[in-house]
């Protein structure tokens, strides 16, 4: 019953086809529309009259031909060996990809993908860098959980030799969530998500977009000053029978507060719409990991494929008890494929979290510390970087006519503060291995702890300089496969980093 | 005459502007004269039984190992002065583009020689892995 599944799976992309007719429309790629759009706005810039008009029709006429062409000419197929796209109107191209190569398969969902129960199939492998390797822009979601199924069956097949559970929903009516049967496991709730929103740097999207639109407007910001100006004034005027004629600043924060507000609101807004129902599970060696309620991404990492876990807890996070965990495949697109981030986990949950993500490791190993010259290198190395910015600092206000007691007085503070973080970053600085991964835990305030599986390990690398080697100090690299894919154990004592080096060299040379 | 001139130039100069002016002069001549040299010095290579090393750097140390089992490419690149001066750049590629060695200024008919070695390595060390390891990725 399940190789018959599988085999139908399969059967269904043998011949070639062509993407979903909607994808004339829908899978227009934005890059290449400002290529088409930049010949003749240069020329609108630059020229008048009717050549403008005529370049202008014929983009117009041609465009859509084109577009047709495209889809009429774009087939993809799958044999249960390789996945092959041809495509191009006037040049062609045929790509094929070994199965084997995939290190991730995800399906996209927009909301008007949602609503016209379609779905973008991403497919990444090990050499995508910036962009995915394969992209199908528009299919029909079935097609496209029929296409995962049948891919991520061929791959267990090939790796393990055996017939795997592809019973699928292939033919499932749209929307039907994820095409697993596997086991759960984790399921991040709503309030987790919230929390994990305002706690994290998502509180930065509305003063980030305030600022670039401020930044945008340009010649416009003074008359908005202005206009904003009296808009407080007159806002003060009316709330002052509410604050009985109070001073300024209390208008000031009435104003910080409900930007404030404003702030939390959109993180929250922005952090459910982007990871609400966020889920993992696992099915026959795969994660499916799920996330979005308007638009939806379902990412396939195969567990083979992890390449490192990386946990980070940021103050406030650490304070209550929780951690953020990405999941690092070698698959290509930084930021979107090749990584997926869990986004609030709590402390408790980590080990059970890490032993599912690298099977056979029941947790982030014991970590030692670093030598104490660690601590001076730490102190020094950020008293010399504060000290800069203080006299940098003093001299501005300096020039400036600013420079007092005051202003002067908490530009000094910034000193103890740096000494402060040095010590904490030392205390922090610690790493570990195992017979089958190695560890690395680093940061002052924000925590990152790193954990990659020693057969991931690709090539090694050490580092000291001229003051690290004057306190007997050196830092080890890592690297595994992806992009800007590295652990750093930063300012371990020099023979530890050298016995590192031979070890981690070996383990890399010949895995077990 | 010229060094008269010169030093007419630089007398007209501000003492302010001089100082700063000969010191990124001394600093720059540093730099393209003592760098290279020092650099070279600092250039070592070798294949071990399990990986091709590299020490390299004259501020920062480093030591860099790429084992051969995880070699997935070799180029050899010779621009036209290489070829000029008779060398070529020999660079080893991993899965991690950052976890990669390269080996510039080797004498170019040492190359293939050198690439030839590298992938007979590669091989026997694949050879000797298990099945289900041979996947370096």
């Amino acid at each position: 019953m399940r190789s018959e599944d599988s085999g139908v799976s399969v059967e269904r992309f043998s011949t070639p086809r062509r993407l979903h007719p909607a994808s004339i429309l829908l899978g227009i790629d934005v890059g290449q529309i400002f290529q088409w759009g930049l010949v003749p706005l240069v020329a609108l810039v630059t020229s008048s009259g009717r050549a403008v008009l005529v370049l202008i029709g014929l983009l117009l006429v041609l465009s859509p031909v084109i577009r047709v062409l495209d889809w009429r000419r774009r087939r993809y197929s799958f044999d249960g060996a390789e996945l092959r796209i041809e495509s191009g109107v006037l040049s062609r191209s045929l790509r094929s990809l070994d199965v084997d190569r995939i290190q991730q398969i995800e399906i996209r969902r927009k909301l008007l993908h949602r609503v016209l129960g379609l779905a973008a199939v991403r497919v990444e492998t090990a050499g995508s860098v910036s962009e995915p390797e394969v992209e199908l822009r528009v299919v029909s979601e079935s097609d496209a959980r029929a296409l995962r199924t049948a891919v991520r069956a061929a791959k267990a097949r090939s790796r393990a030799g055996v017939e795997v559970d592809a019973t699928t929903d292939a033919d499932d009516a749209p929307g039907a969530g994820t095409d697993t049967r596997g086991e759960r496991v984790l399921t991040v709730p709503a309030t987790h998500i919230v929390l994990a929103s305002v706690t994290g740097a998502r509180l930065l999207v509305l003063p980030a977009f305030v600022a670039a639109a401020v930044q945008l407007a340009g010649d416009a910001f003074d008359q908005f000053a202005e206009q904003a100006d009296q808009g407080i004034e007159q806002l003060g005027r009316a709330a002052e029978p509410l604050l009985g004629g109070g001073p300024d600043w209390v208008l000031a924060a009435l104003v910080a507060l409900v930007f404030t507000g404003a702030a939390v609101a959109v993180a929250v807004v922005t952090g459910l719409l982007r990871d609400g129902g966020f889920r993992i599970d696992r099915v026959d060696g795969d994660l499916h990991v799920s996330r979005g309620l308007l638009s939806t991404q379902e990412s396939l990492v195969p567990l083979a494929r992890v390449q490192m876990v990386v946990i980070r807890r940021n103050w406030l996070r650490r304070l209550l008890g929780f951690a953020t965990v990405s999941v690092r495949s070698a698959g290509g697109s930084a930021g979107a494929g090749g990584s997926v981030t869990v986004p609030l986990v709590p402390d408790a949950a980590i080990d059970r979290l890490l032993a599912e993500l690298l099977p056979g490791v029941p947790g982030v190993p014991d970590l030692v510390s670093h030598p104490r010259a660690a601590l001076r290198r730490s102190v020094v190395g950020r008293l010399i970087r504060s000290s800069i910015l203080v006299g940098i600092g003093i001299t501005a206000l300096y020039f400036a006519g600013w420079l007092g007691p005051w202003t002067g007085g908490a530009l000094l503070c910034l000193l103890p503060l740096a000494v402060a973080l040095g010590v904490l970053e030392y205390l922090n600085l610690a790493h570990g291995t195992t017979g089958l991964v190695v560890a690395s835990r680093s940061g002052a305030l924000s925590i990152r702890t790193e954990v990659a599986p020693l057969r991931k390990v690709q090539a090694v690398g050490g580092s000291a300089g001229p003051f690290q080697r004057r306190l007997g100090l050196s830092s080890l690299t890592a690297h595994v496969a992806g992009p800007s894919a590295q652990l750093t154990i930063h300012d371990a004592g020099a023979a530890r980093v050298a016995e590192l080096h031979g070890w981690l060299t070996a383990r890399a040379a010949r895995p077990t | 005459m010229v060094g008269g001139a010169t030093f007419g130039a630089v007398a007209l100069l501000p003492i302010g502007t001089v100082a700063p002016t000969v010191a990124a002069a001394v600093f720059w001549l540093c730099w393209v004269i003592w760098m290279p040299r020092a650099r070279l010095k600092r250039w070592r290579w070798r294949l071990t039984d399990l990986a091709i090393e590299l020490r390299r750097g004259v501020f920062v140390h480093h030591h860099d190992a790429v084992p051969y089992f995880r070699i997935q490419q070799i180029d050899i690149r010779a621009g036209p002065v290489d070829r000029l001066l008779g060398i070529a750049e020999l660079a080893v590629t991993s899965a991690s583009a950052a976890g990669s060695a390269t080996l510039p200024g080797i004498p170019a008919e040492m190359a293939p020689e050198l690439r030839q070695e590298l992938l007979l390595r590669a091989e026997a060390s694949l050879g000797d892995a298990a099945d289900e390891a041979r996947d370096a990725v």
